[in-house]
């Protein structure tokens, strides 16, 4: 999971920095009635390409939900109506896998959220100190972050390979003196899910890790030496600092990674594929979009997925944002 | 259609599209290369582009070699070959609009009706010389064929069946079949690796490609013949449904999936070569391999029989002529090189493949009579075809339809999940109604 | 919390740090051991691990099997990638930095209503819209323009450009009007300069992003002198029986750009948060 939270909007006792216009009329008032149009200027060429690129074909998207549409096939597209949501929800043979596939998410994102960035908190804290070398050792706990999912998913296929010359299973069978054997970890429905989220969390760990190494570093040292003076036990050093001191970035993080994890894809196609990867147990609501518009070439059905899938992420966001709002500047 | 014309057609779709999506669907979507798919034929000279899978290094080096030959032998047409990554072949060819699409196109065989249907391919029948295709086996030419034309053929086919461990299997005491005609019954195969597995350190004796996963080609091409040896098939008039799903089928399913606990998941491809199984079910690509490893220890084995003869599979890589080629006549000429003797037997020599010319299959050292894939060359020279699959015809071709990707994609979902567990009855039934429904919507994927 | 520690209290760091680091870094031990031995050693188990007959034999094929006209080059597939990624990055830090400034830090009616529009479409997952995307330009396929175009413009680029620029104290552009400067000359001349870290991890994160990326080419490009690197994978995947030494080795091969660009990036990106340049 990647995300991002640069320093600057951890610490909650800053205020909220306006914008900027000018409210002086001396030398610089001649800009003052010009700020709409450079702001306007200046927003324009992403603001364009984001519309052209992402919310146009979005909208056609939904309108493709509405039509039997095929890729390259000769036949005119058929109104459908809502027959696509229709069959989406109420059509077993759809809506079971669909239905599973929410599911997939909602337990990925509930496990990875907490997992992944209490992890990340931990770790941050464990470099968060001045030894030798600490460079090297953050660096290596970053590694996993520049590898590309699908990568990923091909060296842990080799690491959770169900026979037993996997790695796992062989260490497994070292360690246990022969006791554990080999185990399908990818296949069987019980700890498909749990691999998948492993993985993820492997790869995406680090990323976390350095944005809330930076926030960890900008809580002021007075503090804690202002705790430590106050006899303050560790735990209540950072109950009572590091966690406030941090909670703008952490709460950042945390949102962003939901919002990501909804687009879990890659690792799963790859490992259901050709790993071995429990399909039931694993698919996502993207592989089942994306395999649902390429493998079967289905682009209506797809359509609609990915429409009502939008709209639980964004329905989802609120809900997140309105919960956490009254501790967040965000 | 002239190019210019197509280009501003091409302006005024992208306009159109930004306007009103589904008008530009209907007038620009996928497959629209306009209505007549035939090839214009051409001065027979020039360059000709040529599209190709990336297979194995040596499968490449021996096309890459035709081709040389082929544009240094004479001067008037000259080939531009390009290799498209093997995995992905097939999407690219989806993706790709057919006034893109080269001259000379390889296709994997089942794809064939589906690339008709989007109007991406052109009847090879005018362009390719008569000495050509009579030369071809018939099972190359019904892979090829449909409505009375032909829009492909063939360097090589395939062979499917069971490789065993003759020092593995005579230790264990398991009688096996010499030949087609003593095939061995499901049931006698069971008992086999029972037996097998009384002798095998990790009671793993079979070998299943498990590595390959069965949600891909694979899993139909390999196992369709469970479905087709039980009496079944994937399809039939149209519907899926009572074909796939059928009860003799369902429990052949169960039989099948009763054999995973004597299945080696063979990760690392090399259970069979290094002796961990005695019993490997896979086609003809793994023969090189295998025979170097195990040399006179090799025996070539037919798959089991559900109760309707022994069934196996047919259809591999084809060559047709896109459709919107402009030189049908150097395409054709280019083919007719390909096809010749020199070419298939490099080329099949190099994969393993059994050759698709018959002048080349009964040359070939592996396919001829006392040939160690002698199993093979029989079993093509019993084909089905795709629909009407007898007790004794014996090698069958993937259903020749336009929908057949939803197939191929439904049937080996619902092998991968029988596989993984699941009840091989609904598996069966919920594939075949996807697939009925599929067709239902796309009005049966009939070819205008 | 930086505070030296007593050597004993070092020692113990070094150690679970170092145990810590090395079983997280496992896998990745693993991809390039696997990478440098014969393919059917790759999966002995525990004892695929350890490094006998090591080589770069797999190296060598992989390079082997790049390297025609009609296969393609394995250093064009390389530079294709990083072409792109290239112009990804670089047009997207021009473009999304300076959107984010026009709506964080001007005022200008509309502003909030175009910021919510940037945020819902952040939601929106790239899968979802490839196949309309896939309509609209599907003359253009076979390009180099339409691999990099579509992704300049980066929702959560300018998210992560507008969370931070908020942060900026006012005081810094009040000085820059009070000399006469105008918005443009305070973004490029200020506030830029002033904003590395977010520049740099939005650098970074929009280069792994689009090294990786695969659907898109797949469905784009069929050309091997266009086509970028990650799609070569394949090739290999494909193979039967799969032959992981070599799909290792392609892993490393594709993986070794990143890692440099990420090693350059790196002090600029840990050590350049931590300082307290603009708490000022």
């Amino acid at each position: 999971m990647k995300t991002v939270e640069p320093a600057h909007s951890v610490p909650s006792r800053r205020p909220e920095s306006p914008p900027v216009t000018s409210v002086t009329t001396t030398r610089a008032g001649r800009t003052r009635n010009r700020d709409w149009l450079h702001g306007l200027l200046m927003s324009t060429p992403a603001v364009a390409g984001l519309i052209a690129f992402v919310g146009i074909p979005f909208g056609y998207a939904v309108v493709l939900s509405f039509y039997n549409v095929r890729l390259g096939s000769p036949l005119a597209p058929r109104f459908f109506g809502l027959e696509q949501y229709r069959r989406l929800f109420t059509d077993p043979d759809v809506s079971g896998p669909f239905l599973r596939a929410l599911l997939n998410n909602l337990t990925f994102a509930v496990v990875v959220v907490p997992v992944q960035t209490g992890l990340a908190l931990a770790l941050a804290i464990l470099l968060n100190r001045k030894l030798k070398a600490i460079g090297l050792f953050r660096s290596l706990f970053f590694m996993p972050v520049v590898f590309p999912m699908t990568l990923v998913a091909v060296v842990w296929r080799l690491i959770l390979a169900r026979s037993d010359q996997g790695l796992l299973n062989s260490a497994l069978h070292a360690v246990s003196f022969g006791n554990w054997g080999a185990f399908d970890w990818l296949g069987d429905g019980a700890t498909a899910m749990a691999s998948i989220i492993v993985l993820s969390v492997w790869q995406g760990v680090g990323f976390q890790m350095v944005i809330l190494l930076a926030g960890l570093q900008q809580i002021p040292g007075e503090l804690y030496e202002a705790a430590e003076l106050d006899r303050a036990t560790r735990r209540q050093q950072f109950r009572h600092v590091t966690l406030p001191g941090i909670r703008g970035t952490l709460v950042f993080v945390a949102m962003l990674t939901s919002v990501l994890s909804f687009r879990v894809f890659d690792q799963v196609y790859v490992l259901i594929h050709g790993g071995g990867l429990d399909e039931d147990a694993a698919r996502t609501v993207m592989y089942q979009a994306v395999t649902t518009a390429f493998d079967q070439n289905n682009i209506g059905q797809a359509s609609a997925i990915t429409v009502v899938f939008f709209l639980i992420v964004v329905a989802l966001t609120l809900i997140q944002r309105r919960v956490v709002r009254p501790d967040n500047e965000d | 259609m002239n190019s210019t014309s197509r280009r501003h057609r091409r302006t005024a779709c992208t306009g159109l599209a930004l306007a009103l999506p589904l008008a530009a669907l209907a007038a620009c979507g996928g497959g629209s290369g306009g209505g007549d798919t035939s090839a214009a034929a051409g001065s027979g000279k020039g360059t000709i582009s040529v599209w190709a899978h990336q297979g194995q290094k040596s499968e490449d080096t021996a096309l890459q070699n035709a081709v040389k030959s082929f544009n240094s032998s004479q001067s008037g047409i000259k080939v531009e070959l390009k290799l498209i990554p093997g995995n992905d072949y097939t999407k690219t060819i989806t993706a790709t609009d057919a006034s893109k699409l080269p001259d000379v196109m390889e296709f994997d065989g089942p794809t064939m009706a589906n690339f008709v249907y989007n109007k991406k391919l052109a009847p090879i029948d005018s362009y390719v010389s008569a000495k050509t295709m009579s030369n071809a086996t018939a099972a190359s030419k019904a892979q090829g064929e449909i409505g009375g034309k032909h829009y492909g053929l063939g360097m090589y086919d395939s062979g499917l069946g069971i490789y065993g461990n003759k020092k593995l299997l005579d230790a264990a005491g398991v009688k096996y079949p010499t030949s087609l005609s003593d095939d061995w019954t499901a049931a006698e195969f069971t008992a086999a690796l029972k037996a097998l597995k009384a002798k095998d350190s990790d009671g793993k004796s079979l070998d299943v490609q498990e590595n390959n996963g069965f949600a891909t080609e694979w899993g139909t091409y390999g196992f369709a013949p469970v479905v087709w040896s039980a009496g079944g098939s994937l399809i039939k008039d149209g519907k899926a449904e009572g074909a796939l799903d059928a009860p003799a089928v369902v429990s052949a399913m169960k039989t099948f999936q009763s054999w995973k606990t004597y299945v080696d998941p063979n990760t690392d491809g090399n259970a069979f070569a290094k002796g961990r199984v005695a019993l490997s079910w896979v086609g003809h690509w793994m023969y090189p391999a295998y025979s170097k490893a195990l040399g006179s220890d090799l025996v070539v084995l037919p798959l089991p029989d559900f109760g309707d003869g022994p069934k196996t599979g047919q259809g591999s890589w084809a060559w047709g002529i896109g459709a919107n080629s402009k030189n049908g006549k150097a395409a054709g000429a280019f083919l007719d090189g390909l096809l010749g003797d020199t070419n298939v037997t490099a080329m099949t020599t190099a994969n393993g493949a059994p050759p698709a010319t018959k002048t080349a299959l009964a040359a070939s050292p592996l396919y001829k009579k006392g040939g160690p894939l002698e199993l093979f060359a029989e079993q093509l020279a019993k084909p089905c075809g795709d629909s009407d699959i007898t007790k004794s015809c014996v090698a069958v071709t993937r259903p020749v339809t336009a929908g057949y990707p939803t197939i191929t994609a439904k049937f080996g979902d619902a092998l991968n999940s029988i596989y993984g567990g699941a009840d091989p009855k609904s598996a069966l039934a919920k594939a075949a109604r996807a697939i009925d429904q599929d067709f239902s919507d796309n009005d049966g994927y009939k070819i205008q | 919390m930086a505070t030296t520690r007593a050597p004993l209290r070092r020692a113990a760091d070094y150690t679970v740090l170092g145990v810590l680091a090395f079983i997280f870094v496992l896998p990745v031990l693993y991809l390039l051991l696997g990478s440098l031995k014969p393919s059917d050693e790759v999966l002995n188990g525990l004892t695929g691990f350890l490094p006998t007959h090591l080589s770069f034999d797999n190296y060598a094929h992989v390079l082997e099997a790049l390297d025609s006209d009609s296969t393609g080059y394995f250093w064009r597939f390389m530079g294709v990638s990083l072409l792109i990624a290239f112009v990804v990055v670089t047009g997207g830090l021009f473009v999304n930095s300076m959107a984010a400034y026009g709506m964080s830090r001007l005022k200008w009616r509309g502003r909030e209503a175009v910021f919510t529009l940037v945020l819902l479409l952040m939601l929106v997952p790239f899968e979802s819209v490839a196949v309309p995307l896939f309509y609209l330009f599907n003359d253009q396929r076979d390009t180099l323009y339409i691999q990099a175009i579509p992704f300049i413009a980066n929702a959560f680029s300018v998210y992560q450009f507008h969370t931070f620029f908020r942060s900026i104290p006012p005081s810094i552009e009040e000085a820059a009007r009070l000399d006469g400067a105008g918005p443009w000359r305070t973004f490029f001349a200020i506030i830029v300069p002033m904003s590395k870290p977010v520049f740099a991890s939005v650098a970074i994160l929009t280069f792994l992003t689009q090294w990786g990326s695969f659907l898109w080419p797949v469905l784009m490009v069929s050309d091997p002198s266009v086509r970028p690197l990650p799609l070569e994978m394949s090739v290999f995947q494909g193979q039967q029986p799969p032959d992981w030494g070599q799909i290792l080795a392609f892993g490393v091969l594709l993986v070794l750009p990143v890692l440099i660009v990420f090693a350059f990036f790196q002090r600029w990106f840990v050590q350049g948060v931590a300082s307290s340049a603009v708490k000022g």
